[in-house]
């Protein structure tokens, strides 16, 4: 695979060219549009990136649990290379960030064990011209819509990057099973408990040290996903997801809310 | 068999040596969370994997003699034939009666999961819990149930750490701002489970299948006493059993759910599960103005 | 993360008066413990109009059906709609009772469960008991139940209007038959089936006039969020269900107060707006 920051298709630094000519193409809803404009920020173009990824095999072993640093590893370069991919083109429009960042996996059926990686945002950039880039010299990224976008805002919190982290675990099929047959109790496996356990710590930990690098203060919006993928019900991908924020000022001016009774349905 | 784990995985004892915090908390909670003056300090979570699964009992009924004993102290009620016929097809007896160790597993597994999750509270120096959400999911195909309960676990600010156990709530955000302004200070979450077989017999087998006309010498409709009277327990069991737990304390933002399975004909579980925040009230309500009523344009 | 600056400080007190009452040993609870499924915001909107919550309450009930009420006839099917209304009338007076002796004079917010089968209709009703702060207890007979949302009950009130009631209507029929001859003649042409229209408008009708009755014997003057429930039965395609519900009002003071909404543009996107509990 080639260095991904430099290899953009053609047709992308077409459209690319396009957008700096002043127009902004944008997923957000008008909504969103009216409240990232609230709190000074322009968008400036739907940016995306993509990676399809042969996901290597693993063999697992029947009556262990474990995790498989093999396919681990694969989902996340793959998602990595997919994000890179997304902020190379918001650089490229002179963005600050990015919001609104979804991350997909697709499967095709001509590829086998492949699997394809997609982000897309919307860039923005700061109105104000002083730049928002994150620690790390690049445009931030998030997976906040608009509105928890101007709120963030408002606690005086600026998105870093949208962290992650994952780990692919092999649960085992039977091996407890057999000595509780006897005692027809329901009683605790420590076993699972613990390899459930510290699958879904791992991958925080990964997400955290991202945001550690990152310099943030803080991960906010975390979510916990479980996918089996294609690999059956006894290998799980827990993927932890959130976008890391740091302090920009220590002023809250979120205006206390408004006691209302909507009429409508 | 080992030990169940007490102490915290090291993987966790990592994440918690890192500076920065990290919040399940969507951004409107988080935002509400900093106005309170309570400050997120770390996701903290906790499980619990259990056997499950083996325990359904068909055995212990059958179409014995005699009706079942019942377990150690559960509720149980007995139904007896009125129309004096001994037959094989015949159901004589009826029973309803409390599946505790279904009960005792399920309250070992959530308590479990629970402690395990204040203790990495405790771990991170905090003084309550919020926005706790509880899921217990079968593992596949293992025979496996898993009790996951995970939270954002808050300090509040510039107030000194304590030795007492964190309070916890499944609120956050605005509605855990209003429950403080209401004059309630979250507790605990507290959740109760009751199980409760259904053996029918002959009258409720005859009414349930629709022929129970013939047998009261009348057509028409009737009330199924058993089965009304399960039903009506098992929400009874879980409400009286939250009610132990209260001391006192509301009970707010209950959930309630039955849900019901049949074995076989004529062969009914029932389960009822009542979860809510355990609140106590520290000063007394003094009630906000009629909200303005809005109607949007959009 | 150092020290936030502005935002609520009376929030913040409260909150720091909440945790230090805690904290205290011998905080004895100052009230009675009360136990509801209402939101927060649920409680705040009673409590503007002096009401609060009590107890959660249920009732529960299960009729059979006489066996082969549902093999293919020809009008009502009687047994079924009996066995309906009866449940419903025997959940409600459970519900009712169970709220008196809570000392509630209502209850709000009521999910119902109904759950019809060839040989049985199962009733559940579970809600949450609420007064006016303070009151004392009433007569089983004379609590309201509703399956409206506490928010639904405040702004009734403030409009000086009261529920009576739930008012139901149920009625079960059988789809008619068509000849044989009548099938292949109409096969290629585009007709009305007044037989069908008619047997369905009747029994749709029918039921509509049940929950009528009802409204009419508790004295209400309009039934508000009626819903119509209707369709083939899942174990019988030939026979057809319809039930209606609604709450039973009427206007408790001398006239209806306006209660004068004001607009407001929300900006926030239905599809987008999640809490915690998308999480996991």
């Amino acid at each position: 695979m080639s260095n991904p920051n430099t290899d953009l298709p053609q047709a992308t630094e077409h459209r690319l060219e396009e957008l700096e000519k002043g127009l902004f193409t944008s997923d957000l809803s008008v909504n969103e549009f009216l409240l990232i404009k609230e709190v000074g920020f322009h968008p400036l173009g739907f940016v995306m990136g993509s990676s399809i990824y042969h996901t290597g095999i693993q063999t697992r072993k029947w009556g262990q649990s474990q995790e498989l640093t093999k396919l681990t590893e694969a989902m996340y370069n793959a998602r990595e290379l997919a994000m890179t991919r997304m902020e190379e083109e918001a650089a490229e429009l002179g963005a600050d960030g990015v919001v609104g960042v979804r991350l997909d996996v697709n499967y095709y059926e001509w590829g086998k064990d492949a699997a394809e990686f997609i982000a897309v945002g919307t860039a923005v950039k700061a109105e104000d011209g002083v730049s928002r880039l994150n620690q790390l010299g690049k445009p931030f990224t998030s997976d906040l819509s608009g509105q928890d976008f101007w709120t963030l805002r408002q606690t005086g919190y600026l998105p870093q990057g949208l962290v992650m982290g994952t780990c692919v675990y092999h649960i085992a099929h039977r091996g407890i099973g057999q000595t509780l047959g006897t005692t027809g109790q329901n009683v605790e496996l420590p076993n699972f408990t613990q390899a459930l356990y510290e699958a879904r710590e791992l991958a925080m930990t990964r997400m955290q040290d991202e945001a550690t690098r990152l310099g943030a203060s803080g991960i906010v919006g975390v979510r916990l996903e479980e996918k089996s993928h294609q690999w059956g019900s006894h290998t799980i991908e827990f993927l932890a997801l959130g976008t890391a924020v740091t302090k920009t000022s220590d002023d809250i001016t979120l205006a206390k809310p408004t006691t209302i009774i909507s009429l409508d349905n | 068999m080992d030990e169940p784990p007490r102490d915290l995985p090291e993987a966790a004892q990592r994440r918690f040596a890192q500076g920065a915090f990290s919040s399940g908390l969507s951004v409107s909670d988080f935002a509400a969370c900093l106005e309170m003056g309570l400050e997120p300090v770390g996701l903290v979570q906790g499980f619990c994997a259990m056997h499950w699964g083996a325990f359904t009992r068909t055995g212990v009924m059958g179409r014995g003699v005699t009706p079942f004993a019942g377990a150690q102290g559960g509720w149980v009620r007995n139904y007896q034939c009125p129309h004096g016929m001994v037959s094989a097809e015949h159901r004589a007896w009826g029973q309803n009666y409390e599946q505790t160790w279904i009960e005792d597993a399920w309250r070992e597994g959530f308590n479990s999961a629970y402690v395990r999750m204040m203790e990495e509270a405790q771990e991170l120096g905090a003084h309550g819990v919020v926005g706790v959400i509880d899921t217990e999911n079968p593992l596949s195909d293992t025979g496996v149930m898993e009790f996951h309960l995970r939270g954002t676990a808050v300090k509040l600010l510039d107030a000194p750490s304590t030795a007492q156990t964190p309070w916890s709530t499944f609120l956050a955000g605005q509605r855990l701002a209003k429950v403080f302004e209401a004059g309630y200070a979250p507790v605990s979450i507290v959740t109760s489970v009751a199980s409760i077989r259904v053996w029918a017999y002959c009258v409720t087998e005859y009414l349930m299948e629709g022929t129970g006309g013939a047998w009261a010498g009348a057509v028409g409709t009737f009330e199924v006493d058993q089965i009304v009277n399960a039903q009506t327990k098992v929400r009874d069991l879980a409400r009286a059993r939250v009610r132990a737990t209260l001391h006192g304390d509301s009970l707010h933002g209950a959930n309630m759910s039955v849900s019901q399975r049949e074995y076989a004909k004529g062969d009914l579980e029932l389960q009822s599960r009542l979860s809510g925040n355990r609140v106590r009230r520290f000063k007394d309500f003094d009630p906000l103005p009629v909200a303005q009523p809005t109607v949007r344009l959009s | 993360m150092s020290a936030i600056r502005p935002g609520d400080a009376h929030l913040r007190d409260e909150v720091r008066r909440a945790l230090a009452f805690l904290e205290t040993p011998s905080s004895a609870p100052a009230t009675a413990a009360m136990t509801s499924d209402l939101s927060i915001d649920e409680e705040l909107n009673l409590h503007s109009i002096s009401w609060e919550p009590v107890e959660l309450v249920s009732g529960i009930s299960l009729f059979s059906i006489p066996y082969g009420y549902w093999n293919w006839g020809q009008g009502e099917i009687v047994a079924a709609s009996e066995a309906h209304s009866q449940a419903f009338a025997t959940a409600t007076s459970r519900i009712q009772s169970e709220t008196a002796k809570a000392g509630g004079h209502g209850v709000v917010g009521m999910h119902i469960e109904r759950a019809i089968h060839p040989t049985h209709v199962e009733i559940s009703l579970v809600g949450t008991a609420v007064r006016p702060v303070g009151a004392a207890a009433i007569n089983g007979t004379h609590i309201f139940t509703s399956d409206l949302s506490a928010r639904d009950f405040t702004v009734l009130m403030v409009a000086g209007w009261e529920p009576l009631g739930l008012a139901t209507g149920a009625s079960f029929v059988f789809a008619p038959r068509r000849s044989m001859g009548a099938v292949i003649q109409q096969q290629s042409q585009n007709v009305e089936l007044t037989n069908f229209t008619e047997a369905m408008y009747s029994a749709r009708e029918a039921a509509m006039e049940r929950m009528q009755r009802d409204a009419l014997a508790m004295k209400g003057t309009g039934v508000v969020d009626v819903k119509v429930l209707e369709g083939p039965m899942h174990f019988a395609s030939h026979a057809v269900g319809f039930v209606a519900l609604g709450t039973v009002v009427r206007l408790a003071k001398a006239t209806h107060q306006p209660i004068k909404p004001i607009t407001v543009v929300s900006l926030n996107d239905l599809a987008v707006g999640f809490d915690a509990q998308t999480l996991g």
